[in-house]
C-alpha cells in the first residue's frame, strides 16, 4: 500500500479554510456592532456572585460520561493502579508467566521456529 | 568520521559525568553561576558533533565496527553501528542537548547540581552505549548505568512523591535488568558466545528444534525490555516515577530513554534471537495504548496525564514494529518514525509542563487555569505538542500515525486501524481537557503574578515545536531517517556479516 499524503498541499487547504472562516468572522462582526457592559460581563449563576477560582471546571467530572460508560474498565483496571509495589512486582511476575506460556505454546503448537 | 567516534560518544558523557562535581564545587567556590550546566551543554554540544560525524558515514552506507582494544569479535568487545543504532544515538545526543539547555533555567535555583549533572551525563553515557554496543553482556551493564542514573535522578528532589516514584522504579527497573541478565547468563550457557552477531549466527542452528532454556531465555528478555519500554502490565513504575521527579528528568525519561527500549523492540524479532515476537508485540502494543489513554482521560495531574500518555504512544510504536514482523514495512518504519516524533513533542509536553510547574508552583488541574493570558508562548508551545500527540494533521504525529493506520489496512486487520483511530480520538480528548484547565478559563487570584517561562526553556521548547511542525510538513526528512533504520534492523544476515565477514554464515557461525 503506498504512503499517500501531501502535506504541504493540505496545510495550504487548512490555512485557506482558516482564513476564509476569519473573513466570514469579521463580516458579522462589521453586520452586527458588539456593545458590551459590565452588566453582560459578569457571570449568571442564579444570582450568587462567584469568584474566579470558582469558575474553573472541575477536571474529574470533564469527561465523566466516558468514565460512565466504561464503567468496568475503570472499576478494575483503574482501581487496580494502588501504588501498592507488591502487587505491581505480582503483575510482572504474571506477565512474565504469560509471556513464557506464549511463546512455549507458539513453538510447540503452532511449530513457529527460529 | 571523527576517528574514534563510536567510543567518544560514550566516554564523553561518562567523563563529563565523572568532573561535574568537580566543577560544582568550582561554581560554589569562586561563586560562577550555572558553570556546571554550561559545561554538560559543552559535553553535549560535543557529543552531538561526534555522533553527527559517526551518522553521516552510515547514512552514506556504511556499517561501523570499532573493536575495543584491538581484539576482534566474538573474543573482544564490538561496538557495531548500522542505520537503526544511528538513528537512535542521533535522537539521544539531539535530545539530550535540548535537556540539558532546558534543565539551566529549570534547575537554577536548586543545590546539588555537580550531582545533577553528573548524573544527567552518566545516564546518557549509559544510553549512548546500549543502542552502540555489538555485546550482550556490555549491553547489560550500559543498560544497568542507565537505570541506576535514573533511579537516582527520580528521587533527586527528595520530596516524598520523588522518593516513592525513584524506589517504585528502582525494583521494578531491578526486575527487568536481572531478567535481562539472567537470560544473558542462559544465551551464553546454549551458545557460548556474548557477541550480539555470534549469537544470532549460532542460534540458526537450532533451526526446527527449540531447547525449553531458549524459550525461557527470550521470554526473559522479552519481560526485561517490555519492563523497560512499560508495556502494560509492566507499566506500572512508569506513572510514578515521571510524576514524582523533576520536570527535565521527566522529559529525559520520556525522550531519549524512550529510545532505548523501543531500540531493543525494533531488534527484537531478527538479532539476537530471530524468534517470531510480532504476535506479542502487538498485542501489547494495542493493550498499551487503550489502557494507557483511557487511564490519561481521568487524571487530574498534569504531569501524571503525561506519563500515561507515554505508555500509550509506546503502545503505538511496539504495534508498529509488531506490524513491520507479518511484512509490512509501513507498519515497521510507522513505528521507528513515530519514536522519533514521540522523543521530540513528548519532550516538548514535558517541557511545557515543567514550565507551567516552575511558574504557577502547582501541577493540578484544578489548581490551574487562564495561563494563556500569562504565558502565551508556553501554550502555543503546548498547543503544538497536543496537536502533534493527538494525531492532527500537519504535525508530525500525524503522519507516523498514519503509517501505522494503512499498516493495519494493508495486512487486512482493519480492526487494528478502527482501534489506533479511536485512540488518537481519545488522545485529542484528553488533551483539549489538559489545555482547558491550563491555558484556558479564568486565572485565579494567587496566579496573578505568574510570568512567562525563562527564555532558555523557551528555546529548547521552541526548537522540539519547530521540529514537529518541520517533520510534519516535510515527512521526508524523517522517511530518510527511518527507512535505512527499518531496513538494517530487518537484515541480520547483513549484520553478522558486517561483524565477522561474508563466509562466517556459511560456516555455521565458525570462524573462518
Amino acid at each position: 500500500m503506498e504512503f499517500i499524503w501531501d502535506p504541504l498541499m493540505v496545510t495550504a487547504a487548512m490555512l485557506l479554510c482558516s482564513a476564509v472562516g476569519y473573513v466570514i468572522l469579521l463580516l458579522s462582526r462589521m453586520g452586527t456592532k458588539p456593545r458590551p457592559n459590565p452588566e453582560k460581563n459578569r457571570t449568571y449563576a442564579c444570582g450568587e456572585v462567584l469568584k474566579p477560582e470558582e469558575l474553573h471546571p472541575d477536571s474529574a467530572g470533564f469527561f465523566s460520561p466516558v468514565k460512565k460508560v466504561i464503567k468496568p474498565f475503570y472499576r478494575r483496571v483503574g482501581g487496580a493502579h494502588t501504588g501498592d509495589l507488591n502487587r505491581y512486582l505480582l503483575w510482572i511476575a504474571a506477565g512474565l508467566l504469560v509471556l513464557f506460556v506464549t511463546v512455549f505454546l507458539m513453538e510447540v503448537v503452532l511449530g513457529w521456529a527460529l | 568520521m571523527i576517528p574514534h567516534s563510536p567510543i567518544l560518544a560514550i566516554v564523553l558523557p561518562l567523563l563529563g559525568g565523572f568532573l561535574s562535581p568537580v566543577i560544582g564545587i568550582l561554581e560554589r567556590k569562586h561563586g560562577w553561576r550555572r558553570a556546571t550546566g554550561i559545561f554538560a551543554l559543552i559535553v553535549m554540544g560535543v557529543v552531538c558533533v561526534v555522533v553527527g560525524s559517526m551518522v553521516t558515514d552510515v547514512w552514506a552506507g556504511q556499517f561501523i565496527i570499532y573493536e575495543l582494544g584491538g581484539w576482534s569479535p566474538p573474543w573482544g568487545i564490538n561496538l557495531a553501528v548500522d542505520a537503526l543504532g544511528a538513528q537512535m544515538a542521533l535522537m539521544i545526543a539531539g535530545l539530550g542537548i535540548l535537556v540539558v539547555l532546558y534543565s539551566l533555567s529549570y534547575m537554577r535555583d536548586e543545590t546539588g547540581l555537580g550531582q545533577f549533572y553528573a548524573l544527567l551525563l552518566i545516564v546518557i553515557a549509559g544510553m549512548m552505549g546500549t543502542v552502540l554496543t555489538g555485546d550482550m553482556f556490555n549491553f547489560y551493564v550500559f543498560l544497568e548505568i542507565m537505570s541506576v542514573g535514573s533511579y537516582a535522578l527520580v528521587a533527586f528532589r527528595r520530596t516524598p512523591e520523588g522518593i516513592e516514584g525513584g524506589i517504585k522504579y528502582l525494583f521494578i527497573g531491578s526486575i527487568g535488568t536481572t531478567s535481562i541478565l539472567i537470560s544473558i547468563a542462559m544465551l551464553y550457557g546454549l551458545v557460548g558466545s556474548l557477541n550480539i552477531a555470534d549469537i544470532g549466527a549460532k542460534l540458526t542452528l537450532y533451526s526446527g528444534n527449540v531447547p525449553p532454556a531458549l524459550t525461557l531465555a527470550f521470554a526473559l528478555f522479552v519481560t526485561g525490555v517490555m519492563v523497560k519500554v512499560a508495556m502494560v502490565p509492566f507499566h506500572t513504575w512508569l506513572p510514578d516515577a515521571l510524576t514524582g521527579a523533576p520536570t527535565v528528568v521527566s522529559a529525559l525519561l520520556a525522550g531519549p530513554a524512550a529510545v532505548v527500549g523501543i531500540y531493543w523492540v525494533a531488534r527484537l524479532p531478527y538479532l539476537p534471537f530471530g524468534m517470531p515476537v510480532g504476535v506479542i508485540l502487538v498485542s501489547l502494543g494495542l493493550l498499551s495504548m487503550v489502557v494507557g489513554v483511557l487511564m490519561a482521560l481521568v487524571q487530574r495531574d498534569f504531569k501524571r496525564m503525561l506519563a500515561y500518555h507515554v505508555i500509550s504512544q509506546k503502545g503505538y510504536m511496539v504495534l508498529g514494529i509488531g506490524l513491520g514482523t507479518f511484512g509490512s514495512v509501513l507498519g515497521a518504519q510507522g513505528g521507528l518514525f513515530h519514536l522519533l516524533n514521540h522523543s521530540t513533542y513528548k519532550c516538548l509536553l514535558f517541557m511545557c509542563a515543567g514550565a507551567v510547574l516552575l511558574q504557577a508552583n502547582s501541577q493540578k488541574f484544578d489548581e490551574l487555569g487562564g495561563l494563556g493570558k500569562k504565558m502565551p508562548v508556553t501554550a502555543a508551545m503546548f498547543l503544538v505538542g497536543s496537536l502533534a500527540i493527538s494525531g492532527i494533521p500537519p504535525m508530525n504525529g500525524f503522519v507516523s500515525k498514519y503509517c501505522i493506520y494503512l499498516s493495519g489496512l494493508e495486512l487486512g486487520q482493519g480492526w487494528i486501524t478502527a482501534i489506533a483511530v479511536v485512540v488518537s480520538a481519545l488522545t485529542l480528548a484528553s488533551f483539549l481537557k489538559a489545555f482547558s484547565s491550563v491555558f484556558l478559563g479564568q486565572l485565579p487570584g494567587r496566579l496573578e503574578g505568574v510570568r512567562e517561562a525563562p527564555r532558555p526553556m523557551l528555546i529548547s521548547m521552541a526548537i522540539m515545536a519547530a521540529v514537529c511542525v518541520a517533520i510534519g510538513l516535510l515527512p521526508a526528512i524523517g522517511f530518510n531517517i527511518v527507512g535505512p533504520a527499518q531496513a538494517a534492523a530487518e537484515n541480520s544476515v547483513g549484520y553478522i556479516t558486517h561483524v565477522f565477514g561474508e563466509n562466517y554464515l556459511a560456516a555455521g557461525g565458525m570462524m573462518p
